[in-house]
């Protein structure tokens, strides 16, 4: 099983690197956002900068998906005051500097160095306190986790600029070498995901069978919440082939299919495990 | 064990904080104001943080000796809970926690002083014999290297002969334990499945040997200890109860042991609603249910016979007076 993957940049300094680790082409030229793709399960929208326009992006490339999990990454370029350049931080804590809200990406134990961030709405030159500033994590966060578990999202942020190496002196031309030089944790990272995101299809994804009997039958609102859970449940009981027999068989309405579901549920297991 | 460490900044130099922060200095430490800012919050997945927890050290405010719930224990009193911690370290398929919390996270309360003194003020207006249970929403020694929670209540206990406490485990974490002179009126209390329950539903649980022999070692030294064989969950070995009751009962003596009861598999409607959401493919839940004053069990229209027959292969281990039967 594949996981899906999105990631977001701002700039496509930030996107360059990115499309050529991961082979991505772009989809669908010509709209609001440019987006990315392969096959492998992997996507790329690039936003723009700031955090309105990274919630916009989120959600241009969201809308553009098929239905199914995927994890979120943010990953960019971002300002603190005494790390070093190059350095990469996976951020533990977003701060939105305007509102003050807090979001609190989590921390998946991949060794990878944390930090806590602050976004704002211009650059940061002052550096006021021991975290990264950027200027689209909070909106990018807000945006993604309305559309995932929050345990599938992450911000990746690497430092561009600090005290000593003002943001003035920053070139765009440095952002893909920056980029390049934490590939293995950016590697890490959506390998990470993507392992987590496959898990997530294979706990919650719905049986085959179950939108092949949503075709055949009318089913009110109520009995397709509960056709659903019948077919995950056969599945869970280890009896997938008889639920594909189930979904090959003729019956006479929604309601005889699933009183005979009901009844074969309720036998217990042929191995007799847990039979009492 | 845990992934990172987020601490309250009110309680960050509370001597308790600072010794666990020093304990987990390679662990990334994040601070936030409340602990609910990180933990049960929408949108959090229970199963898959519980991948990856983290420890949240907070303080508790607000009530922290709550009424057990009708059933939960041995009648001996009053029958009150308090809880330390919020979550667990094991993976028990069937537990209520997993259903209870959107968050696999274990919540630390390092204010165990104002325990003691809730605690205090209960067993002042109570009179009378009454019970304190510290392992209703978490384990209660799985984490005693890092909390020293046993080490502090034991003895606070210790100082109020007319009450009782009951440290629920699976953990064999008992060195705190050995190292203080037994208390009469601290009850370890340790579940038990049968192996193949065990094997299959309790994730990083150690083995029921190993948690015999940590009983027993308990035992040995003069602690009432008590066996709790909950939940009660079939098994495809139709003596695998009795074969668990023989060895439990060859490694400890009965005659000393404080209490035994057993337990169904039970869980709250709402609880359980969540809990079939994050493991639908869990053979477990997908099994007939049947729901009675609010409360889920298995469907086994046998239940009553055979829980009948498992007292009766109980009693010829102990003296029944030592037995209770868990609320179903």
């Amino acid at each position: 099983m594949i996981g899906g993957v999105n990631l977001a940049v701002a700039h496509p300094l930030e996107a360059k690197a990115l499309l050529e680790w991961f082979d991505l082409e772009e989809i669908e030229p010509g709209g609001a956002f440019r987006c990315y793709g392969n096959s492998k399960g992997i996507a790329l929208v690039i936003s723009g900068m700031g955090a309105e326009n990274s919630a916009a992006g989120v959600r241009f490339l969201h809308e553009r998906q098929f239905p199914g999990f995927r994890a979120w990454l943010n990953i960019g370029i971002a300002g603190h005051p005494h790390a070093a350049t190059g350095h990469g931080f996976l951020i533990n804590r977003i701060e939105h500097g305007r509102s003050g809200e807090c979001h609190w990406p989590p921390v998946p134990g991949l060794g990878l160095p944390g930090c806590g961030l602050i976004t704002v709405a211009e650059p940061e030159t002052a550096y006021p306190k021991d975290v990264a500033y950027d200027m689209e994590a909070a909106g990018f966060y807000a945006q993604a986790a309305g559309l995932t578990t929050t345990d599938l999202v992450h911000v990746f942020k690497i430092v561009s600029d600090n005290r000593e190496n003002p943001v003035s002196k920053v070139s765009p031309q440095q952002v893909p070498e920056l980029f390049r030089n934490q590939e293995s944790a950016i590697r890490k990272l959506v390998d990470h995901l993507r392992e987590r995101s496959a898990a997530f299809t294979n706990w919650y994804e719905i049986p085959a069978e179950f939108e092949m009997l949503l075709h055949k039958y009318r089913f009110s609102a109520t009995r397709k919440a509960a056709l659903a859970q019948y077919c995950r449940r056969y599945c869970a009981l280890g009896r997938q082939s008889r639920l594909n027999e189930i979904a090959h068989m003729r019956f006479r309405d929604a309601a005889s299919l699933m009183t005979t579901m009901r009844m074969e549920l309720a036998l217990p297991d042929e191995t007799g495990e847990m039979s009492r | 064990m845990f992934s990172a460490i987020y601490i309250e900044s009110e309680i960050r130099d509370h001597p308790r904080s600072r010794a666990i922060l020093k304990r987990y200095r390679d662990l990334p430490h994040i601070e936030c104001e409340r602990f609910g800012q990180v933990f049960n919050r929408k949108a959090q997945n229970f199963r898959m943080q519980k991948q990856y927890p983290a420890l949240i050290l907070a303080r508790k405010h607000g009530r922290k000796v709550l009424p057990a719930p009708a059933g939960y224990g041995f009648e001996a009193g009053q029958s009150h809970y308090f809880s330390h911690m919020l979550n667990c370290i094991y993976d028990c398929r069937y537990c209520f926690l997993q259903g209870m919390y959107r968050s696999a996270h274990c919540v630390l309360f390092v204010n165990f002083e104002d325990f003691a003194d809730s605690i205090r003020q209960s067993i002042a207006e109570g009179g009378g014999k009454q019970v304190f249970y510290s392992g209703y929403d978490c384990d209660s020694l799985a984490l005693e290297p890092v909390s020293r929670f046993a080490e502090f209540f034991v003895p606070f206990f210790a100082q109020h002969p007319h009450a009782v406490l009951e440290l629920r485990t699976k953990s064999t974490q008992i060195s705190s334990l050995l190292q203080m002179a037994p208390s009469p009126n601290c009850i370890i209390a340790m579940s038990f499945t049968t192996e193949a329950v065990a094997k299959r539903w309790e994730q990083d649980v150690p083995s029921i040997e190993k948690r015999l022999a940590a009983l027993a070692r308990l035992q040995e030294a003069g602690w009432p200890v008590a066996l709790r064989f909950e939940p009660l969950l079939p098994d495809a070995d139709p003596n695998a109860h009795e074969k668990l009751f023989d060895l439990a009962f060859t490694r400890l003596d009965p005659g000393r042991l404080h209490s035994v009861s057993t337990g169904l598999f039970r869980m709250p409607t709402d609880f359980f609603r969540n809990t079939l959401k994050l493991y639908p493919d869990e053979p477990l839940f997908a099994r007939e249910t049947r729901t009675e004053n609010g409360v889920v069990s298995l469907d086994q229209s046998d239940r009553e016979v055979w829980l009948t027959e498992l007292e009766t292969t109980l009693f010829h281990h102990i003296d029944p007076a030592s037995y209770y039967r868990c609320a179903d």
